[in-house]
């Protein structure tokens, strides 16, 4: 099973808590840019931005250096991280983070911080079924 | 007759965008219509119809390894 | 053979240490000077002089060269030179394409500078390891390997006998040698040419970037211009650089968040637009194989035709659906979303010394495709892929085996040369076997391999002054000049590009220019101020990359969305712009759309008259054969004659009727011959130099290349 923040654009208030909680237990401080989830507005509806865990982004790092942890969660190694950014260009959801105080992306870890202070359940904890993980299986590609 | 490319092309009653296309074998993939310097979206190529006398622009984007 | 012995095996000839020192805005400011005559390692600072004139990559390779050779230098020579360079955008992580090195030498084929642009992962490491250059001199008795420790701070050469020669085994046992463990090889680079460098003038050197993915050492060349043959003439077996931290910043950049921003522009660019256009990400260059063959621009034949029926079998869709391993990260460095470098996995090889091994080929990129391919009528995947395969790990250039055994194949089937001259091989067009024979004996050393593997150039000479061939034909017919095979473009319909292969510093390779679509198909420089114009701004454009270390390909091969709106999209003014902000990220350099063109003309008027330095450069050079301009045999002509025919009429008021076939040719001849000459005044008029091809010493005033050196060796010739 994957682990997931699941959200519904619909609740949202665009209150910021979220971000706020998320700024600040990432990188101590109450910075929209620095957060994880980022709720933008999209023709006047709040639209909420956060990573699916689809895992698109394990195959495009040329060093590995994105994979997926025994919850399913899609974590960066950022020791072996170089700093390209193709994960942040390539993202279908465009969730993954980028700040110019960092040479490394950042990412949603769906560790639930933000959804217990959600006042409206816009966003919440939920999991999903292995099969709806995109990366490939690179054990069964190469025959090895 | 219109101009293809600065070049004389014979025109027929009805032709499109893409019937000139499949004519000249234009199958690059980056190309820039335009007629009578106007843009033609790759959606409308089987749609928009050439006028005779129009002065049609096929311009393939240059490439090469 | 177990990597232990291999090493024990190593005897220690020199060793330096060096402070590992840092990079400040892409420059480390020293170059690694080793003379391997003399075992001797050296720093050598990059002075500001090289920086404003020079900029960075083959510009300092090509300066470095100049110093270290004189006038009557040759290529064996232990003075002549290996420079390995990146430039100073080299090794940024952000933006596609931005880890070449730029390798120079004085070559085999052409006797004159030759410059090469190449991935893997060596020159950003050699960066990090604290060097702008690596400077390499000499020749050794026995083979040697030289390896920088980037980590430490040594420099050591080591002789080393046992190791393989060929690029995938050597590749593979310097990576296993020097890395720390599974994680720490890609942190590993190694330079290597083949057993084919070694008897041969077409030979390369592969530069590896290890494939975490599929746990290989991947090979990128360095192809055109016989640099491996200098290698292996020097006893150099490879070279190793080791550096284990790579980030994202290392260069020290000016401003780091413009490189941020700039690269993931054009990642989301390639994201959304590249399975749209060029389909890159999938089959890299080979894209383009069904689409020249289209446009009848595909070398066929020894470039006789430029199209044929079978084509469809070595389609780009072929290799996808068959062949190429599809979805992986496939950057020659990191952060190439273009990812271009593309490979088929578990290949069985069919034929010579590693038959029924399972390997990966690196490509095949649509030079490869072309010039093994249709070039020799061999229109079968599985055999593009086998010389592909063979051609990297023997260390012989694609392009130049290709066109050089298209030439030989057409001697045959025209029976200028016969199966006692090939020593029992039949040449024909189409004939894998014989092709794949050709390249395993370069390997060997031995037979008509090594024949074909002296070049085209040699190639015409033996076959007239040895078997009486008529040396004007196969002047026609061999598609060299100034000694280097031509890539693999038929230009016989576009006068711009007949300029653009034939008025180039090193030889008939497209990377200066490809106009064949403006000219040609669009029409859009009819005059020929309007084409000496391209033929004057692509050749900057097109140089500057390799003053900075960066790849062509993400300019042109991904445009922007709004490209066509702009008031000239054949230059993509966007990712112009691109490259402007990332030299300024990088270096704080604020530069316009003038001083790219005035640095790189600075580099290119330099490379010209190191070409006069030598005895070569001059209007007598630039004459290319007459395949590349138009029908040199009656097939030709009459395969096509509805366009030649009323060429004729159109364009000279030629009256074909009841006119032969000869007659018509021999018009056309001289008229297309005419236009090339035209075509070269205009061009020499707008790079600035006199009629001969010489730069006039007013022009390099005007660029501030007036240096006492090279006004010496033009001011006898204005």
């Amino acid at each position: 099973m994957v682990k997931y923040l699941a959200k519904d654009d619909l609740k949202c208030i665009q209150c910021g808590t979220c971000e706020e909680v998320c700024s600040s237990a990432y990188f101590k401080t109450k910075d929209r840019f620095k957060s994880c989830i980022q709720i933008n507005e999209e023709q006047g509806k709040p639209e909420i931005s956060v990573c699916s865990q689809c895992g698109k982004c394990i195959d495009i790092c040329p060093v590995m250096a994105i994979s997926r942890d025994k919850q399913g969660i899609v974590r960066i190694n950022k020791k072996i991280c170089v700093g390209c950014f193709m994960c942040v260009g390539f993202c279908p959801e465009l969730s993954m983070r980028q700040h110019d105080d960092y040479i490394e992306p950042f990412k949603c870890i769906a560790c639930g911080l933000c959804a217990k202070k959600c006042p409206t359940g816009a966003i919440s904890m939920a999991e999903k079924d292995d099969s709806q993980s995109q990366e490939l299986k690179l054990d069964k590609l190469f025959n090895k | 007759m219109i101009k293809v490319n600065n070049r004389d092309f014979q025109w027929e009653q009805g032709m499109t965008v893409d019937d000139i296309m499949k004519i000249k074998k234009f199958s690059w993939p980056k190309i820039i219509v335009k007629i009578n310097g106007q843009h033609v979206e790759e959606e409308d190529y089987k749609t928009r119809i050439v006028n005779d006398g129009d002065d049609v622009q096929m311009l393939h984007l240059l490439a090469g390894g | 053979m177990d990597i232990k012995v291999l090493r024990d095996n190593h005897k220690l000839l020199a060793e330096y240490k060096y402070e590992l020192g840092k990079i400040d805005k892409g420059y480390t400011g020293r170059s690694l000077f080793v003379n391997i005559s003399e075992n001797k390692i050296e720093s050598k600072p990059v002075s500001q002089m090289m920086k404003d004139k020079f900029v960075g990559g083959k510009g300092f390779g090509l300066w470095y060269l100049w110093n270290a050779t004189t006038p009557s230098t040759k290529w064996n020579d232990p003075e002549n030179e290996i420079i390995i360079c990146g430039g100073p955008v080299c090794g940024i992580t952000q933006y596609p394409g931005s880890g070449k090195s730029l390798v120079c030498s004085i070559s085999p084929a052409t006797d004159m500078p030759i410059d090469s642009n190449v991935g893997g992962y060596f020159g950003p490491l050699l960066k990090f390891s604290g060097w702008d250059a690596l400077e390499l001199q000499g020749k050794s008795e026995k083979d040697i390997i030289i390896v920088i420790d980037g980590n430490n701070g040594t420099v050591r050469i080591e002789e080393a006998s046992l190791e393989a020669v060929d690029g995938h085994v050597l590749g593979e046992q310097l990576t296993e040698m020097y890395a720390d463990n599974e994680e720490d090889k890609r942190n590993v680079a190694v330079v290597t040419a083949g057993s084919g460098a070694e008897h041969t003038r077409m030979g390369l050197l592969n530069f590896t970037f290890y494939d975490p993915r599929r746990k290989v050492a991947r090979l990128k060349q360095a192809g055109r211009g016989g640099i491996g043959t200098v290698f292996r003439d020097k006893k150099v077996k490879a070279l190793v650089v080791k550096f284990s931290s790579v980030k994202g910043d290392l260069n020290n950049p000016f401003d780091q968040g413009i490189l941020n921003r700039t690269g993931i522009k054009l990642h989301k660019e390639v994201h959304d637009l590249d399975p749209k256009q060029n389909n890159m990400r999938k089959i890299g260059t080979a894209n383009i194989i069904e689409v020249m063959d289209e446009y009848d621009l595909l070398p066929v034949m020894n470039y006789q035709y430029g199209n044929h029926p079978d084509t469809q079998k070595i389609k780009s869709t072929v290799f996808i659906d068959k062949y190429i391993t599809q979805g992986v990260q496939d950057g020659c460095w990191y952060g190439c979303s273009l990812a271009c470098a593309k490979a088929a996995d578990n290949f069985l090889l069919k034929t010579g010394p590693y038959k029924g091994h399972k390997v990966t080929v690196d490509g095949p990129e649509y030079e490869n495709a072309a010039g093994l391919g249709s070039n020799c009528a061999i229109f079968d995947p599985e055999g593009i892929l086998e010389l592909n395969f063979y051609c990297d790990t023997y260390g012989i250039d694609t392009i130049s085996f290709g066109t050089a055994t298209a030439f030989a194949m057409e001697c045959y089937e025209r029976g200028i040369i016969n199966k006692e001259i090939t020593g029992g091989l039949e040449l024909n067009f189409g004939n894998f076997d014989s092709a794949a024979q050709l390249l395993h004996q370069m390997s060997k050393g031995e037979g008509f391999g090594v024949v074909v593997g002296q070049g085209i150039h040699r190639m015409k000479e033996l076959f007239a002054e040895k078997y009486g061939a008529d040396a004007d034909f196969l002047f026609d017919i061999g598609m060299e000049q100034k000694g280097l095979e031509y890539s693999e473009y038929g230009s016989k319909e576009s006068l711009a590009q007949q300029g653009g292969y034939g008025l180039t510093n090193k030889g008939p390779q497209h990377d200066e220019a490809w106009l064949i679509f403006m000219d040609m198909v669009n029409n859009q420089i009819p005059t020929f101020e309007d084409k000496a114009e391209a033929l004057h701004y692509f050749p900057m454009f097109r140089t500057w990359f390799g003053l900075y270390g960066l790849c062509k390909l993400p300019w042109n091969d991904i445009a922007p969305a709004n490209n066509k709106f702009t008031s000239e999209p054949a230059k993509i003014p966007e990712h112009v712009q691109n490259y402007l902000d990332i030299v300024y990220g990088v270096t704080g350099k604020r530069l316009g759309t003038d001083d790219m063109v005035r640095e790189s003309e600075r580099v290119y008027n330099f490379q010209r008259i190191f070409n006069i330095r030598l005895g070569k450069g001059l209007r007598k050079n630039d004459k290319t054969p007459y395949r590349s301009m138009g029908p040199v045999t009656k097939e030709e002509y009459e395969s096509r004659q509805e366009r030649y025919d009323g060429q004729l009429k159109e364009k000279i008021g030629y009256d074909v009727t009841g006119k032969t076939t000869e007659e018509k040719m021999a018009v056309l001849r001289s008229y297309r011959e005419d236009q090339y000459e035209k075509l070269t005044d205009a061009v020499y008029k707008r790079r600035g130099w006199n009629s001969n091809g010489v730069p006039t010493i007013e022009h390099l005033k005007e660029l501030g290349m007036d240096l006492p050196e090279l006004i010496e060796v033009v001011k006898g010739l204005q």
